[in-house]
């Protein structure tokens, strides 16, 4: 709408994606939202509509900064597991969370899921292999919060 | 307490028994298409509402009706703020709509997956 805001949205949407990401879409609350973005609630559903919208603007956020990061690396593979699940954390709630009851949020965690594809399929490889690669390596992020070092990937990078 | 319906290309709220007195209000018919969103917020009640311009706050019990702030005018029909769910609205008489309603959460969802991506 070009009006200024009288904030960053930028920095209020980084703020909320952090707060996502830990706490999950429904254990943040509105009031969590102001304290971390420093955002009054009036100017917050002025400019996103509601917790949803805020939700759906923190994730698209993820996915161009933190998922692009990771998908244009030098070697997407090691750079995905080297981040320790840390780094890719919103991306595996939302899908854990929110992908199967909102379109939204689905469309948003696709697109995550296919620059991943993309970045991890090796020169004329079969598309199939790679989004299998993209699901193992998630995988792996999922299996390390309960078990760290159990299981590595090495095998799955080894056979590439 | 309202009802909330959501009738054709419509969001119906209706408010029921003597809220209608204290909010001067019987009911609200609004295009989906300008309704941005809908969020369970109980903690909204706590906040500052605006200049009352019609309506009653009694703090602790009810605030209804018609409120004035820098960002418009803001409807409102609460009494247990547990169940308060906040309704921003685009080109409409409202900018915003609090009110009660009986599952906060599933009615936020229901609204949004209803209205028309603007």
């Amino acid at each position: 709408m070009g009006r200024p805001r009288g904030f960053d949205e930028r920095l209020a949407v980084a703020a909320a994606a952090e707060l996502f990401a830990g706490r999950s879409y429904d254990g943040t609350s509105v009031d969590d939202l102001v304290s971390a973005t420093g955002v009054h609630r009036g100017s917050l559903y002025k400019t996103f509509g509601s917790k949803r919208g805020l939700y759906l603007a923190a994730l698209r956020h993820h996915v161009d900064q933190d998922v692009t990061r990771i998908a244009q690396s030098a070697d997407p593979a090691r750079a995905l597991l080297g981040s320790g699940g840390e780094e890719l954390g919103f991306l595996l709630l939302a899908a854990a969370e929110r992908a199967a009851v909102d379109d939204e949020v689905a469309a948003e965690v696709g697109r995550a899921l296919d620059l991943l594809d993309a970045a991890l399929r090796p020169a004329g490889a079969d598309p199939a292999r790679a989004a299998d690669l993209t699901a193992a390596l998630l995988g792996l992020l999922l299996r390390a919060r309960a078990q760290p070092g159990r299981a590595t990937g090495a095998t799955l990078l080894v056979s590439q | 307490m309202a009802r909330i319906d959501i009738t054709g290309d419509a969001l119906v709220i209706t408010l029921e028994g003597l809220d209608v007195l204290w909010a001067l209000k019987k009911r609200l018919t609004i295009p989906l298409a300008h309704v941005r969103g809908a969020t369970p917020d109980p903690g909204i009640v706590r906040g500052f509402k605006g200049v009352r311009t019609k309506g009653t706050n009694m703090p602790g019990v009810i605030v209804a009706g018609t409120f004035r702030t820098g960002e418009g005018r803001i409807f409102w029909n609460v009494r247990d703020a547990a169940k308060a769910v906040v309704i921003e609205l685009a080109d409409e008489e409202y900018t915003r709509l609090v009110i009660e309603a009986p599952d906060p959460r599933a009615t936020a969802d229901r609204i949004e997956r209803a209205r028309t991506p603007a």
